[in-house]
């Protein structure tokens, strides 16, 4: 089968962060025949409520990628978070394409571009996770906990985080 | 696709005694396709893609990619000295690479001579290091001359050997299609008698309705052949590049002619007419930013390639581009059925392992494809889940737990 560009840089991606993983982060596509369809494992930065969970994401990829981003999704649920949306969908200025702005609050070079990559998508998470950004929160329960109950915000994240780890 | 992992990669100095020659290969490659530099070009920022990405890049959305400062295509500019960078690394990495590998695997022995490098080697194992450093000596000397200079200089002076590897890395291949006196369709790029063509298009021609004019088949298709022939010594001059269309104000089939008369496919609706003729055009005129252009004909296959992985017959192998292609007005029912049976199957199928499934995925247990496909590393053990609700993760990461992350 002949590859499309997307394929080929995805293999690229895919090559570069097996080899040379950062910090915390492990991703690659779920099955070798569907380059489109990756999972990623992104453990909670240190210093935060979410220390020592591991998250599970789903990154899927358009056709015409590197030109249009990815979206992700955590999977399991569990993630309390003011970014992530209920269901899990991440909301994150770096996988909103530049044209398209709802929000009107991000900067253009905040967002996505080709040059753009999963690793630096997975790094902008977790300090996502470490720092949420409540401009525009995907889970306005989760924001407003965040601001204005800070304690029972973490107290929240950690037990989220002890019930993903079975504990 | 296990050549996935074979692709060469600025990574693959990393753990050798030249790993800091991983972000100067880096240097050298595209930040769009993470392929070496292709056609480069400079833009008005002065930042360098390959031709074709930055195209494509400026045809979506006409910014540079890496500040975002508004571009036109009309201004870029070659970069004949990065293209020239790009091939001379390319010609001596393969030898570099593997002296540099040959010093790991005898660092790592800590003997002095090797005679089984454990490693997987290409057919230069047997020359000697002595002889590998041979192109390397011969570098001084020759760095003002041109790239085909230093192509034939390298030939004539590196050991037999090598000469493969040197074929294998050009990325010319293609153009050097052997002459065997047929002709390829311009629809399917199946090779046939030249007698053959015309009888065959007219199986593409029911294939798809779209309305196909007869006469203008002749003209593109001596087109064609004009240019295989060119292709095969170096053209006397550059093609002309394809000036921009504003398909606003073209009408379905003033646009479905235009395409014609460039010799490309005319069919589906307006909005995929637009998205082909502009892939062609960038095609087309990353082409022209090239030392040695390709054939018309190879370019046909690469729009080809595009048509089958994101134009008109785009296969649908995940789940979140269906609804689109299910969506539209040319859907056929039919074929869908027909062609996506197996998958039906197996996805009621999995379903139902699924419920039965759920019974037991407390249960903890390795998946067994989790890192099959990998090559060995030390410190990758972290299993990727393959059905997204187990994760295992390695005692040497922190949380030696098993997780169901499905309930």
């Amino acid at each position: 089968m002949a590859s499309s560009v997307a394929q080929k840089r995805l293999f690229h991606e895919y090559k570069n962060l097996s080899t040379n993983p950062p910090e915390g982060i492990t991703a690659g596509p779920v099955s070798e025949d569907d380059m489109f369809y990756w999972e990623a494992l992104i453990q909670g930065p240190e210093e935060t409520p979410f220390e020592g969970g591991v998250f599970a994401a789903e990154l899927k990829f358009p056709r015409d990628y590197p030109l249009s981003p990815p979206t992700m999704k955590f999977i399991g649920g569990g993630v309390w978070h003011p970014n992530v949306y209920p269901n899990g969908t991440v909301c994150i200025s770096i996988l909103h394409p530049p044209g398209d702005d709802p929000n009107h609050y991000e900067h253009a070079s905040e967002r996505w571009s080709p040059i753009q990559s999963v690793e630096k998508i997975l790094i902008s998470v977790m300090s996502m996770l470490a720092e949420p950004n409540d401009e525009s929160p995907a889970n306005v329960e989760a924001a407003k906990m965040w601001r204005e109950r800070r304690p029972e915000y973490e107290q929240k994240v950690r037990d989220e985080v002890k019930k993903g780890l079975g504990l | 696709m296990d050549q996935s992992f074979e692709i060469p990669d600025s990574t693959d100095w990393l753990e050798t005694p030249l790993s800091l020659l991983a972000p100067f290969e880096s240097s050298l490659r595209c930040q769009v396709c993470k392929d070496f530099f292709d056609n480069p070009v400079i833009t008005s920022c002065s930042h360098t893609f390959c031709s074709l990405c930055i195209r494509r890049c400026l045809s979506t959305e006409g910014k540079c990619p890496a500040c975002r400062s508004s571009d036109q295509e009309l201004k870029l500019r070659r970069n004949w000295a990065v293209q020239e960078l790009v091939d001379a690394f390319k010609l001596a990495r393969p030898n570099v690479l593997d002296l540099a590998r040959r010093e790991n695997v005898r660092l790592a022995k800590g003997e002095e001579d090797i005679d089984e490098p454990t490693q997987k080697k290409r057919k230069i194992n047997q020359v000697e290091e002595q002889e590998l450093q041979v192109p390397e000596a011969n570098s001084q000397g020759r760095r003002t001359r041109s790239q085909r200079s230093i192509n034939s200089s390298a030939e004539e002076r590196t050991v037999p050997q090598i000469v493969p590897e040197v074929i294998e890395d050009s990325q010319d291949d293609e153009e050097y299609m052997p002459e065997d006196g047929l002709v390829a369709c311009p629809i399917c790029f199946r090779k046939m008698k030249e007698e053959a063509v015309f009888p065959h298009l007219n199986v593409h021609q029911q294939e798809e309705e779209a309305p196909r004019k007869t006469p203008t088949k002749p003209t593109s298709f001596g087109l064609l052949k004009g240019t295989s022939q060119r292709g095969l010594t170096l053209p006397s001059k550059q093609p002309e590049r394809l000036p921009a269309i504003n398909y606003s104000i073209l009408k379905d089939n003033a646009l479905r002619k235009k395409l014609r008369d460039l010799g490309i496919p005319d069919w589906g609706q307006k909005q995929l007419l637009q998205r082909r003729h502009t892939e062609w055009m960038n095609l087309w005129n990353a082409n022209c930013d090239s030392k040695c252009p390709k054939s018309k004909r190879v370019l046909l296959q690469e729009l080809d390639i595009w048509e089958r992985t994101q134009g008109g017959h785009a296969a649908v192998p995940s789940p979140f581009t269906t609804s689109n292609n299910v969506m539209r007005k040319d859907f056929d029912a039919n074929e869908w059925s027909n062609n996506h049976d197996d998958d039906f199957k197996r996805l009621i199928a999995n379903a139902r392992k699924k419920s039965g499934a759920q019974v037991r995925s407390i249960i903890p247990e390795t998946s067994p494809s989790s890192s099959r496909q990998r090559e060995p590393q030390p410190q990758q053990d972290v299993g990727l889940p393959v059905n997204g609700a187990r994760v295992e993760l390695s005692p040497d990461t922190d949380a030696n737990h098993v997780i169901d992350l499905s309930g």
